[in-house]
């Protein structure tokens, strides 16, 4: 029914609304005030009472996760799917995303002195690596089942998960792609997505054909691929783009800027 | 029930035996990654332990070679114009070395032991949070290269000439390095005394803790206590080396920013590096000679005792005048205070001695040797301490202050080096015995050297402040300074040279296995 964790997190609430409330009107509080937060009437003493139902109100918050997940309380949550047996003390699964939270803090502290956008890349990647953790610790004493516990986390995080990654991964193509293919010039731009898209077909098919050899491979060849595009992408993108001269479209009178609209654009190649 | 009771002990000892395989940990057969994923995503804090050591064992061996060349530039045969670039440079670097062996080297060093030896001694499988300990050597790796980078790119920790445009900079990420560090070993502290408070063995209260993980408990509560402060410090003076004046206690054309952070690195605050030294002595003399105390409860209270006089937040004297705080009571108190566990320390070990097989071999052994040597350095140092605070000897604030930072570092080291010894096969497996012996007694001797050098250094010096301490002084106690400097330096390599060796035969032992 109701665990200890909630139990004691929704007492916290009860207690700090209490309080809200007779801070709110010994304060100066009017009306409904405290207890509509301030629609309608007065709540007194604002930083006061601003703390005390935000209080109230994070406390409500994790009253209501510890409940949903029963405190991650294996033994607990075994009773509630009729598990015969539970491992409380299994070890945790390995997992990445410590380090990953470490680079973040690290980028974060650099991106503090050094630029704005690798700070906001660490902050990312913190918050990132908090919920990815937060999964995996819950997941690992689910129940004592580690297949289990794997399929629970995915049915939670999938969802999430493959759709980021997914729009993540179309971005980092398109956008380092795009790097690649606007440093080149017009005709190698044109063998390079020939090649590239000739590469993906073959991979493609590949691993229709043969399975077995096709995970391999892709396995192997998608990390590189991945890689190569990257740094591809990001040295084009430093270098800049190819130069791309501007023609005036001719016209018989002399004011043509003024009458022709937008100039065509044509690039210079390499 | 008493210690050498606990099946712990047994399983240890079992695990310890020479020539036997490596215990496998449940973390370790459990989807455990291999190769070179298992730095970045091992679930075992044994594996996270041996990284602290290592790594903290090289960046010893750097913060050494800078010791070197720091004591050479204070003989007449190098200028530090010359050998560094410029006295600001000097400065950079002589911060650099100090804070280095604290929070680079002997806490981390201490820290790894911990992580793969606590649990085995409490009896749990793996410590209680092994994704956390995986994100403290991590953080504190990447907090290391952001604050050694910085400092060598100009930055460090104030400079003697001003701060200009671009060592602002500098100095802002070696700040945030610093703090990155301290909250990577504060996380890992964290793991450390919660694995001792909540997973020990059923049946093992807090008094049956062997006394290892006990100086852990107690070393993780005192930097808890203490380490929190330096990171409040170094946001404050983050805030004013940005310029938003919402602070301004540093003034820009002077080393103040290192003046708010040296007590870190000076008594009482740098006997919190020691706190588990006590616990490895009386571990490693009561393995040595197969006998545990008659009274373990007396350990603890001694142990703790020491942890109570490490507590160093409150002695930071840059926002006070420096009389009222260092010539008050409570400093001159925990000054004095600070030898008696450390003389009640060498009574325990005594006892041990006495109870227990008194061999040739049980007394020469390399963990008997290590705690001897390390509980005279530390002995050495906490002497030196009680001294320097006693006004008229006017020890105060002169190259005492670094005989006391030496002797600690030293004492951190052997013990460190004695662990690896003491628990071997929990740890990186068969050290060998010439490399640990040898880099004893170049510890031994080098650290020794630098208590002696620094103390008597102290009592001659005219006018010592900061820089000059390390400028200034008698040339013949600068050549023992140097040749002390080196001794550590060879220690240290020879340290290295056994982890490294005995972690490539621990590999080798898992690629066969029989």
């Amino acid at each position: 029914m109701f665990t200890t964790g909630f139990k004691f997190f929704f007492g916290l609430f009860g207690a700090f609304t209490a309080a809200a409330l007779v801070y709110g009107y010994t304060t100066g509080g009017n009306h409904v005030g405290p207890i509509s937060l301030g629609w309608k009437g007065g709540v007194g003493d604002h930083i006061g009472y601003g703390v005390l139902v935000g209080l109230a109100f994070v406390s409500l918050i994790v009253s209501l996760v510890l409940v949903s997940f029963r405190d991650a309380d294996a033994s607990a949550q075994a009773r509630l799917q009729n598990l015969a047996e539970v491992l409380t003390d299994q070890p945790v699964a390995a997992s990445f995303w410590p380090v990953v939270a470490a680079f973040g803090l690290g980028a974060a502290a650099v991106g503090l002195v050094l630029h704005p956008m690798v700070f906001v890349l660490g902050l990312a990647l913190i918050f990132l690596s908090l919920i990815e953790w937060t999964m995996d610790a819950w997941s690992d004493r689910a129940t004592g089942d580690r297949a289990i516990n794997r399929e629970l986390r995915n049915r939670i995080m999938a969802p999430i998960e493959i759709p980021v990654v997914g729009t993540l991964g179309v971005a980092v193509v398109v956008l380092a792609a795009s790097r690649i293919l606007l440093n080149v010039s017009k005709l190698e731009a044109v063998w390079v997505a020939g090649v590239v898209s000739a590469l993906i077909l073959g991979g493609a098919w590949l691993y229709a054909s043969r399975p077995g050899l096709g995970r391999r491979l892709v396995r192997i060849l998608g990390p590189v691929a991945a890689l190569l595009l990257v740094v591809g992408g990001v040295l084009a993108a430093v270098a800049g783009e190819r130069e791309f001269v501007h023609h005036e479209v001719e016209h018989h009178s002399d004011d043509t800027h003024e009458e022709s609209g937008e100039p065509a654009v044509t690039e210079e190649g390499h | 029930m008493t210690l050498t009771e606990s099946p712990v002990a047994e399983s240890e000892a079992a695990a310890d035996a020479d020539g036997a395989a490596a215990p496998a940990s449940p973390a370790e057969t459990l989807g455990a990654p291999r190769g070179l994923a298992q730095p970045f995503m091992t679930n075992d804090a044994a594996q996270v332990g041996r990284l602290f050591v290592v790594t903290s064992l090289l960046l010893g061996l750097g913060a050494a070679v800078i010791g070197a060349l720091l004591s050479l530039g204070r003989t007449d045969a190098v200028a530090p114009d010359d050998l560094f670039g410029g006295l600001n440079s000097y400065f950079r670097m002589w911060t650099l070395y100090r804070v280095s062996f604290v929070l680079l080297v002997v806490m981390p060093l201490l820290l790894g032991l911990a992580l793969a030896v606590v649990p085995a001694q409490v009896g749990a499988g793996n410590v209680a949070f092994p994704r956390a300990a995986l994100a403290s050597f991590w953080s504190w790796l990447i907090g290391a290269v952001i604050m050694i980078a910085s400092v060598l790119a100009g930055g460090g920790w104030g400079a003697l000439d001003g701060v200009t445009g671009n060592e602002s900079d500098a100095m802002a990420l070696t700040l945030l390095g610093t703090g990155m560090v301290i909250v990577a070993l504060l996380l890992g502290a964290i793991v450390v005394a919660t694995t001792v408070i909540s997973l020990r063995q059923t049946g093992m209260s807090l008094l049956d803790v062997p006394p290892f993980s006990w100086s852990m408990l107690v070393t993780a509560v005192v930097w808890l206590f203490s380490l929190p402060v330096a990171i409040a410090n170094i946001v404050v003076i983050y805030a004013d080396l940005r310029g938003r004046q919402a602070v301004a206690f540093g003034r820009p054309e002077s080393p103040d920013i290192w003046l708010q952070l040296d007590w870190l690195v000076e008594q009482p605050a740098v006997y919190a590096m020691a706190v588990p030294v006590l616990g490895i002595v009386f571990s490693a003399v009561g393995k040595a000679v197969d006998a545990r105390s008659s009274r373990p409860e007396a350990i603890l209270i001694v142990v703790g005792l020491f942890g109570l006089l490490a507590m160093g937040g409150w002695s930071q004297d840059y926002f006070t005048a420096p009389q009222d705080l260092r010539d008050g009571l409570v400093y001159v108190a925990f000054g004095l205070a600070a030898v008696v566990p450390v003389v009640a320390t060498a009574g325990g070990v005594g006892e041990l001695v006495m109870r227990g097989s008194k061999t040739r071999d049980r007394l020469l052994s390399t963990p008997m040797l290590g705690a001897g040597a390390a509980l005279k350095l530390l002995g050495a140092a906490a002497l030196v301490g009680a001294l320097r605070v006693i006004e008229p000897l006017d020890l105060l604030e002169t190259s005492a202050t670094w005989s006391v930072f030496h002797g600690v570092v030293a004492a951190g080291l052997i013990a460190g080096v004695a662990a690896l010894a003491t628990w071997s096969q929990l740890l990186l497996g068969p050290i060998q015995q010439r490399l640990a012996v040898g880099a004893i007694v170049l510890l031994g001797a080098g650290g020794g050297l630098l208590v002696l050098a620094d103390l008597i250094s102290g009592f001659i010096a005219d006018d010592p402040d900061l820089m000059a301490l390390a400028l200034d002084g008698n040339a013949a106690l600068n050549g023992v300074v140097l040749i002390g400097s080196l001794l550590v330096a060879a220690g240290l390599a020879a340290a290295l040279l056994g982890a490294v060796s005995a972690l490539r035969q621990r590999a080798t032992a898992v690629s066969e296995p029989a």
